[in-house]
C-alpha cells in the first residue's frame, strides 16, 4: 500500500511510503480519495512524509490539490516529518508558505487542538 | 620557472556539484584553473605542465595549448601509484630554475593589499592540506628540495604577500568563496575599470526585461535570460547559459552553468547546478529534472530529439504534399509578373558550415493578391520544407542565421537548430539571440507543434505580411 491512512482523535493521519513524483501521484490520489470516501466524517488531515525522500512538482501539485479539496470541505491539512530533500523542494517553490509544516506527527495532531 | 598544475587529485565533495572536473569549477564564473594560469602568466612563467586525471578531456579542451594566457602547456597523465611528491621528484631537472606547484582545489584569494609585484617577494613555501601539498613554491632547486623532503613547513608564505590560500575542501567552502566574490571581492581579480561602481557585474547578452530587479552586488554570466518580475540579488552569482523564468527570486545563491530555473521559485542560500540543488550548509544534494522547478539546459542530443525529428519529418512530408499543387499553380504568375522571386541567402549550417537558402522576396512595391496568397499559405517556405526532407534543416527551430550578419549570434549558441518555422513567425517582439537560446532549452515535440500551428495560423491571418524583424 502506497498510502497508509489511520485516525488519531478524529484526525486523519496519512502516511506516504514512497517518493511523490509524477509516476506515483495518481496512486496517492486514488488511495487517499477512497479512504476519504470511507471516512467521510474526517475533516482534518496530517500528511506524514517521513518516508518520502524525493518529490517533484507533480507531487507538490497533488499536495496542493489535496489541501484545496480538504479546505473546501471546511477542514485543514498539515505536513509532518518532512525530510531534507523534499524540504528543499518546499523551500525553493515557496510551498512552505502554503502548508503548515511540523517536525512530527504528534506535533501536527496537537496543532489541531 | 616551471609551473605544475596537478588536476588529478581526487575531490569527492566536487562530485555533488555535477560532472564538471574540480579544476574547472567556476569561482565567480571563472574556472579555478583559469586563475592559476593567469597567475603563471602574470609571473612570466612560460612553461606549464598540467597533470591530468579524471575529466582530462574537458580540462584539455578548456586550456588548449595555453595561448589565451601566453604560456606553453604540456599535458601529462597521472599515475595512480605515484604521489605528487614522487612526481615532482621525477621531474626535478625541469625545476632547477624554480617551481610553482598547485596540487589541489586551492583558491589564491587576494587580500586588499595584494599586488602582482609582491610575488617577487614570495619566499619558498609549502601549503599542505592533510598530507598533500596544495601549493609549493621555490626559486631554485636548493630551496625546493627541503620542502619536498618534508622539511619545515611554513604554511604562511602566501600570507606574507597578502594572499590567503583558501582551500576548497567542501561544498560549503566552495559556496563561501563564491559568495565572497559576489559580495565584492571579484573586483580584485579583474583589470582596473572592469568592475562597476556598485560592485555588480553583468556579462554579455544578458536580457533583463524592465521589470526585473537586479540588486548589487551580483555577478551574472553570459547568455542569461531572466523572465519578467524576476528579482536577483544580493549576492547572487549566475553563471553562463542560465535561464531564469518569471516571478522567481534568487539571493545569496550560486547558479552554475546550463541551469534552468523554473517559474515562481525562491532560491536562497543554495547552489543549483543543472538539475541539482545543493544545500552548502551540509552538502545535501538533490537531483531533480522537472522544467517546472529546475532542469539542465540540455547539451547533448537526446532520444527525445531523435524521436521529435523523425515525427516532424513525416509532418513535413504531409505539408509538402499539401503545398505541392498550390506552389506549382501560384509561383509561375508571380515570377511572370515579376512581383517577387526567390533569391539565395548564405546562412550558417550546423553540419557543413554554410548553406544557401532560398528566400522569397518582393521585387516590386506593388499590391498583389497572388503574392499575399502565396505568403499567406506559407508557400514561400516550400523549398525550405524540401530541405527538411533532405535532413538539411528542421521543421521548427531557431531562425536560420545569415552569414556574415549573424556571425556573432552563431558564436554564442551551443546548439544551432535552424528551422523553417520559428518564434519570429508569430512573435513581433522576437529577439534573435534570446529566442535561439530559449528554443535550445525548451525544444520538444509539443513546442515544435505549437510553433508550427501558431506560425501557419499567424501567417495566414496576416496574409503573410512581413514582420518588422524579417
Amino acid at each position: 500500500m502506497f498510502v497508509n491512512c489511520s485516525k488519531e482523535g478524529g484526525i486523519g493521519v496519512v502516511k506516504v511510503s514512497d517518493s511523490l513524483t509524477a509516476a506515483t501521484v495518481e496512486m496517492f490520489r486514488d488511495q487517499l480519495r477512497s479512504w476519504q470516501e470511507a471516512e467521510s466524517d474526517v475533516l482534518n488531515y496530517v500528511i506524514d512524509l517521513g518516508e518520502v525522500d524525493f518529490m517533484d512538482s507533480a507531487g507538490l501539485g497533488t499536495l496542493i490539490a489535496v489541501l484545496k479539496r480538504i479546505t473546501e470541505r471546511g477542514g485543514d491539512m498539515k505536513i509532518a516529518c518532512l525530510q531534507k530533500k523534499p524540504r528543499m523542494v518546499f523551500e525553493i517553490t515557496r510551498a512552505y508558505k502554503v502548508f503548515e509544516i511540523y517536525e512530527s506527527v504528534e506535533e501536527a495532531v496537537q496543532a489541531f487542538e | 620557472m616551471h609551473a605544475v598544475i596537478n588536476t588529478a587529485i581526487h575531490c569527492p565533495w566536487a562530485a555533488n556539484l555535477g560532472d564538471t572536473p574540480w579544476a574547472l569549477l567556476p569561482v565567480a564564473n571563472r574556472p579555478l584553473i583559469d586563475y592559476w594560469l593567469e597567475t603563471c602568466s602574470n609571473q612570466q612563467m612560460q612553461s606549464v605542465q598540467v597533470v591530468l586525471g579524471e575529466g582530462a578531456e574537458e580540462i584539455e579542451r578548456f586550456v588548449g595549448a595555453g595561448d589565451r594566457w601566453h604560456v606553453e602547456v604540456e599535458y601529462v597523465f597521472a599515475r595512480q601509484s605515484e604521489t605528487p611528491h614522487d612526481y615532482l621528484e621525477s621531474i626535478a631537472k625541469h625545476w632547477d630554475d624554480g617551481l610553482f606547484y598547485i596540487g589541489g582545489p586551492i583558491f589564491l584569494r587576494h587580500r586588499q593589499a595584494f599586488r602582482p609585484e609582491l610575488f617577487q617577494q614570495l619566499p619558498a613555501c609549502r601549503h599542505l592540506h592533510g598530507e598533500l601539498p596544495y601549493f609549493l613554491f621555490g626559486r631554485c632547486n636548493a630551496a625546493i628540495q627541503p620542502l619536498l623532503r618534508g622539511g619545515e613547513d611554513s604554511n604562511r608564505g602566501l600570507e606574507e604577500i597578502h594572499i590567503h590560500p583558501f582551500i576548497l575542501d567542501s561544498v560549503g567552502a566552495y559556496f563561501e568563496i563564491n559568495m565572497k566574490m559576489a559580495a565584492g571581492e571579484f573586483v580584485r581579480y579583474v583589470t582596473a575599470g572592469y568592475g562597476t561602481a556598485d560592485r555588480s557585474s553583468v556579462g554579455f547578452n544578458v536580457r533583463t526585461p524592465p521589470s526585473s530587479v537586479l540588486q548589487a552586488p551580483i555577478i551574472v554570466g553570459d547568455d542569461c535570460r531572466f523572465g519578467t518580475m524576476t528579482t536577483i540579488g544580493p549576492n547572487a552569482l549566475i553563471a553562463n547559459h542560465v535561464i531564469v523564468d518569471a516571478f522567481t527570486e534568487l539571493s545569496n545563491c550560486l547558479i552554475l552553468s546550463d541551469t534552468y530555473i523554473g517559474r515562481n521559485l525562491e532560491i536562497h542560500g543554495k547552489i543549483v547546478s543543472g538539475n541539482r540543488v545543493i544545500d552548502p550548509s551540509d552538502g545535501t544534494s538533490m537531483t531533480i529534472d522537472d522544467s517546472w522547478v529546475i532542469a539542465r539546459n540540455r547539451t547533448e542530443l537526446r532520444t527525445n530529439d531523435v524521436v521529435r525529428c523523425i515525427f516532424l519529418w513525416f509532418v513535413t512530408f504531409g505539408l509538402v504534399l499539401l503545398q505541392f499543387l498550390p506552389f506549382c499553380l501560384l509561383l509561375p504568375p508571380l515570377l511572370l509578373t515579376g512581383v517577387a522571386a526567390f533569391r539565395k541567402q548564405l546562412c550558417h549550417d550546423p553540419h557543413r558550415g554554410y548553406i544557401e537558402l532560398p528566400v522569397f522576396q518582393k521585387k516590386k512595391n506593388v499590391k498583389s493578391a497572388f503574392y499575399r496568397l502565396f505568403r499567406g499559405l506559407s508557400l514561400d517556405r516550400f523549398p525550405l520544407l524540401l530541405l527538411v526532407l533532405r535532413g538539411r534543416m528542421f521543421l521548427c527551430g531557431q531562425p536560420p542565421l545569415r552569414h556574415p550578419q549573424d556571425d556573432a549570434v552563431v558564436g554564442q549558441l551551443r546548439h544551432y537548430i535552424p528551422g523553417v518555422f520559428c518564434y519570429r513567425d508569430y512573435n513581433r517582439d522576437s529577439d534573435l539571440l534570446t529566442d535561439a537560446l530559449w528554443y535550445a532549452h525548451i525544444r520538444s515535440l509539443f513546442e515544435d507543434l505549437k510553433i508550427l500551428v501558431k506560425a501557419l495560423v499567424s501567417r495566414f491571418l496576416t496574409a503573410g505580411r512581413k514582420l518588422p524583424e524579417e
